[in-house]
């Protein structure tokens, strides 16, 4: 019954304090660190570091040694001088949201920040950490900027996957005191549905003819360019002619598409939502790996056939966000 | 081991190089060994760093610790008091450092090294030993700094200056602490320094003992006068007053040696013209008496006067020690001699040195007064050919006095001192031996007078009616030169003057350069003494109100807050002034202004979104201003991805300004 209390009442100043963080640092896709956001504390060290400073006041005191007086004193200040090198280290420091991956429920999607330094200081010793995810270290000197690459395992459910705040704390420079901030990046990762094999596909339809060339990006005979679009692959970027100042272009590659294929939502009469968007899902990925072209009929958006890259992520994307609410990000 | 609890090459370096400069003030007091195990420490865990050892495991770790405890037994006899104490803190810091695998384990070594320094100070507190033992904590900072530098695998100085930046600043504020942190009397007996050897005079005086003492070249103490500096010949720095003589050993009488009714020393009736007032500072001695020049009283608390006319501390002094003395130097003292002090001051063994006892006995037959007596003894030294020599021959155990009047004639101030007293004991005339310093070196730097171990001295007092007790210095009727013009002149034919220190800075005095260094540095060091090591609640208070005036917690609060304050907001200003928020290249700021701007208008652009595609969907957005979004992500591209120039740049700069 008390235990119940507690639990309660943890709950409940658990959610207090989330909703005084939020008010204090607001999401946004790029967080400048600095005074409101950030707090300081000493750490295990600092502590086990202030007993020992006990114990030399009380040896000073005991040998009445002025020297030993001074020399606790000193400490005790450079801990209080440490207080604002340690705040300085972080206050500055910008955190931008570059990049989630899509990942499938369960994979380890990668989270790509970029920190940047502010405008005279170096930033050393930081640590970087998602609630759940191993921490990553990172120090800033004499660069402007740092990419960074943060992986974490995604939610068991498709949609947008929001790893909650991301925990930026430094120690340095003596490792007495730590100093830390919670930031909310507004940086969420795309969940695809979990792909789900059925047997085979009812009710498959051709709509082109076979023998058609089809451009599909990933395929070995050279076609022609084209304009960078995004979504294209570096791998096909054409940097020569982007070293000779012309345009961003991609390399284009042609194959022979064998027959077109749609996916169409009413293929699975009478099985749930979930189940018909991982069947869906299955599939596209089956006929994207053949090298085939594919269309999605989904109740609320269609995609024509297509075949490559971006045509897959675009329909993976469609699948992913089936009835979401924000679908539009 | 997760990758940020890993101890940077870097912060190894530092780590090692911190071990040794902390050993090194503590070096001449340990036994050898335990730097050995430093260097073996040091070695094995550089070689644990190329992953040629490997850490020690727990039965070699425990065979090692049982064999550091053994050894500080051999060595000091004793596991209590400081100097084992600390040659077991010193050797545990090495072994940590076989121990060093994690960062935790490097928290703990260097707050071991805090406390390694604090141990130096208890020993020392020389200027130049504290000076090293700030770089020391400047050293210790610096490993700390270097610890939090993940990945840092080059030896770089960043460290260090970091650390002497953080301690530059620190330095205020310890100061502001220092003088106002009130000094309260210790909590608890802590462990005396049991090993260490008393230093200058001793308790008990042989033939040989004070020449032994003027071989060094150390200083004794350090006396500032508020009037002029008396002429060398009158500065007698009694220390002991030896009145026993037993199986040939001068030693001064115990506090209860003397009788409950004599225990406070006899007024004077009159004591003279203004006294003579100074301050001394004296090095320790693990001794109990101070020096003093003849009638001395001190007001400072702690500071008691001994029967005989000397001053005393019921404590020992470990530690440099500053108290305040009046003298009056013509003061008649003990005109009335009691008989307990007459039969005391008379007493001989029974049976030795007969023939300096006979001799003694004639020539009072032929005196009319003491004074006689006195007069008649001190012809003798001057008529006879007695040599004043550092090096005197050995005398026999058996009525050495005899063979010292008699046969070698060759001897140091003691035993000028004692053959006298023995003779006028013999004659019936109260006397005794005082032992002390005679004279001094005057530092033209600040006027202080520099006593010296060997300026140590023995010269007697003896008892004449009406006059009460008289200074009698022998060794001034064989060898004037030694009262006038210090030893150094009075055995300048012999060339034993420092002759174990060839070092001594003392020794070079006729290098101009080398002597007036030598001065300048010790009147830091007296100033250093003064300030630092004799600041007490005493001066702390007088200080306060010199300074603040009436001194109340209010002040006191005040104080601290506002010197804190002074020093911590232009260091924090210095630290965190606001700053813009990173550093982009000028090209990209602008862009990301061009951005800005049209987020606002509703077109937000996506992560990793392409300016060409970004540029398209605005401009479908905003079709009003399809043009300019055009204009300015053409701009953009071409100065992104060809050479920037300022003209270009300039050019783009008014474009994103004046989209509206």
């Amino acid at each position: 019954m008390t235990g119940a209390a507690e639990v309660g009442i943890a709950a409940r100043a658990r959610g207090r304090f989330q909703r005084w963080v939020d008010r204090r640092i607001p999401p946004a896709r790029a967080v400048t660190l600095n005074q409101r956001r950030i707090f300081i504390f000493p750490n295990k060290a600092g502590l086990f570091f202030i007993l020992c400073l006990l114990v030399m006041l009380l040896a000073a005191i005991n040998f009445q040694n002025n020297l030993s007086y001074g020399l606790t004193f000193l400490l005790f200040t450079l801990f209080i001088i440490a207080i604002l090198h340690t705040y300085a280290n972080l206050s500055g420091l910008t955190i931008r949201a570059v990049h989630a991956t899509p990942a499938f429920p369960g994979q380890q999607t990668e989270f790509e920040l970029q920190l940047e330094r502010s405008r005279r200081r170096d930033h050393i010793g930081l640590r970087l950490q998602w609630p759940g995810s191993a921490p990553v270290t990172a120090s800033i000197v004499d660069e402007g900027a740092l990419r960074l690459q943060l992986h974490l395992p995604t939610g068991r459910t498709r949609g947008w996957y929001y790893p909650g705040r991301l925990q930026v704390e430094s120690s340095y420079p003596l490792g007495l005191l730590r100093c830390w901030s919670w930031i909310d990046l507004d940086l969420p990762a795309l969940v695809y549905p979990q792909p789900l094999a059925s047997p085979d596909l009812p009710g498959l339809s051709a709509e082109t003819p076979d023998g058609a060339a089809v451009a599909v990006e990933g395929s070995d005979d050279f076609y022609g360019f084209r304009d960078y679009r995004q979504g294209d692959s570096l791998r096909q970027i054409y940097w020569k002619g982007l070293a000779r100042g012309q345009n961003l272009q991609v390399k284009h590659y042609a194959a022979y598409a064998d027959h077109s294929v749609w996916l169409d939502w009413e293929m699975f009469p009478g099985l749930g939502v979930e189940q018909r968007l991982s069947h869906l899902c299955y599939w596209a990925l089956r006929f994207d790996a053949q090298g085939d072209e594919y269309g999605l009929r989904l109740p609320d958006i269609t995609l024509p056939p297509d075949c490559g890259e971006r045509h897959r992520e675009e329909v993976l994307r469609a699948l992913a966000l089936h009835g979401k609410p924000g679908a539009q990000r | 081991m997760k990758a940020e609890q890993q101890i940077p090459r870097n912060a190894l370096v530092w780590i090692v190089i911190s071990l040794f400069t902390l050993v090194l003030p503590h070096a001449a007091r340990l036994p050898a060994w335990v730097l050995g195990v430093y260097g073996i420490a040091a070695l094995w865990r550089v070689m644990v760093y190329r992953g040629r050892w490997s850490f020690p495991r727990w039965p070699v770790k425990l065979t090692l610790v049982l064999a550091a405890f053994a050894g500080v037994l051999l060595s000091f006899r004793s596991l209590i008091g400081l100097e084992p104490t600390v040659a077991l803190l010193l050797i545990a810091f090495a072994f940590k450092l076989l121990e060093l695998a994690e960062r935790k384990d490097a928290y703990v070594l260097l707050f071991l090294g805090y406390f390694v320094i604090l141990t130096e100070f208890l020993f020392s507190q020389d200027l130049l030993i504290v000076l090293l033992c700030l770089l020391n904590v400047i050293l210790v900072t610096t490993a700390l700094v270097a610890l939090h530098r993940p990945g840092e695998d080059r030896f770089s100085m960043q460290p260090f200056s970091k650390a002497s930046v953080m301690v530059l600043q620190a330095a205020p504020l310890m100061l502001v602490l220092f003088f106002l942190f009130p000094r309260i009397g210790p909590l608890w007996t802590v462990p005396i320094k049991s090993q260490q050897a008393t230093t200058g005079m001793s308790e008990f005086m042989k033939p040989g003992d004070v020449s032994q003492l003027s071989r060094s070249g150390e200083v004794a103490f350090r006396v500032a006068f508020e009037g002029d500096i008396p002429p060398q010949s009158q500065l007698y720095w009694r220390g002991l007053v030896m009145s026993r003589l037993r199986q040939g050993t001068w030693s001064a009488l115990n506090y209860y040696d003397v009788p409950a009714s004599e225990r406070r020393p006899q007024e004077p009736v009159t004591a003279g013209p203004a006294p003579l007032r100074y301050s001394i500072i004296m090095e320790p001695t693990q001794q109990r008496w101070l020096y003093s020049l003849r009638y001395a009283r001190s007001n400072d608390p702690g500071i008691l006067s001994a029967p005989d006319y000397r001053l005393v501390r019921p404590v020992v002094i470990e530690d440099d020690f500053l108290y305040r003395v009046s003298s009056w130097p013509d003061a008649a003292l003990e005109n009335t001699l009691s008989d307990w002090r007459r039969l005391t001051e008379l007493a001989l063994p029974q049976g030795s040195n007969p023939r300096a006892r006979q001799l003694a006995r004639s020539i009072a037959a032929g005196a009319e007064t003491p004074a006689d007596i006195v007069a008649g003894v001190l012809a003798l030294f001057t008529e006879q050919p007695f040599v004043y020599t550092l090096q005197p021959p050995l005398l026999p155990e058996d009525n050495p006095m005899d063979a010292f009047l008699f046969d070698t004639r060759r001897g140091f101030c003691e035993h000028y001192a004692s053959a006298f007293v023995i003779m006028m004991r013999a004659a019936g005339v109260p006397a005794r031996v005082v032992a002390g310093y005679q004279g001094g070196e005057v530092n033209p730097v600040n006027r202080t007078v520099i006593v010296h171990q060997f300026d140590a001295h023995a010269w007697a007092e003896v008892w004449l009616e009406g006059r009460g007790w008289v200074r009698v210095d022998p060794t001034a009727a064989v060898s004037p030169e030694r009262i006038e013009l210090g030893l150094e002149q009075a055995l300048a034919s012999e060339g034993s003057f420092l002759a174990d220190s060839p070092l001594s800075p003392l020794r070079y005095r006729r290098i101009d350069l080398i002597n007036k260094l030598r001065l300048r540095y010790d009147a830091l060091t007296y100033r250093w003494q003064s300030w630092v090591v004799g600041f007490n609640a005493d001066t702390q208070m007088q200080l306060l109100q010199q300074w603040f005036g009436e001194f109340n917690a209010r002040k006191f609060a005040l104080l601290i807050l506002g010197s804190w304050a002074l020093v911590l907001i232009p260091v924090g200003l210095s630290l965190l002034v606001r700053r813009r928020t990173h550093e982009v290249r000028k090209l990209d700021r602008l862009y990301l202004k061009f951005c800005d701007k049209l987020e606002k208008m509703g077109v937000a652009r996506e992560p990793g979104e392409a300016p060409a595609a970004y540029a398209a969907r605005a401009r479908r957005a905003l079709p009003r201003l399809a043009a300019q979004i055009t204009a300015i992500t053409t701009l953009y591209q071409q100065l992104a991805y060809a050479d920037t120039e300022q003209a270009a740049l300039d050019k783009f700069a008014a474009a994103v300004r004046n989209l509206n």
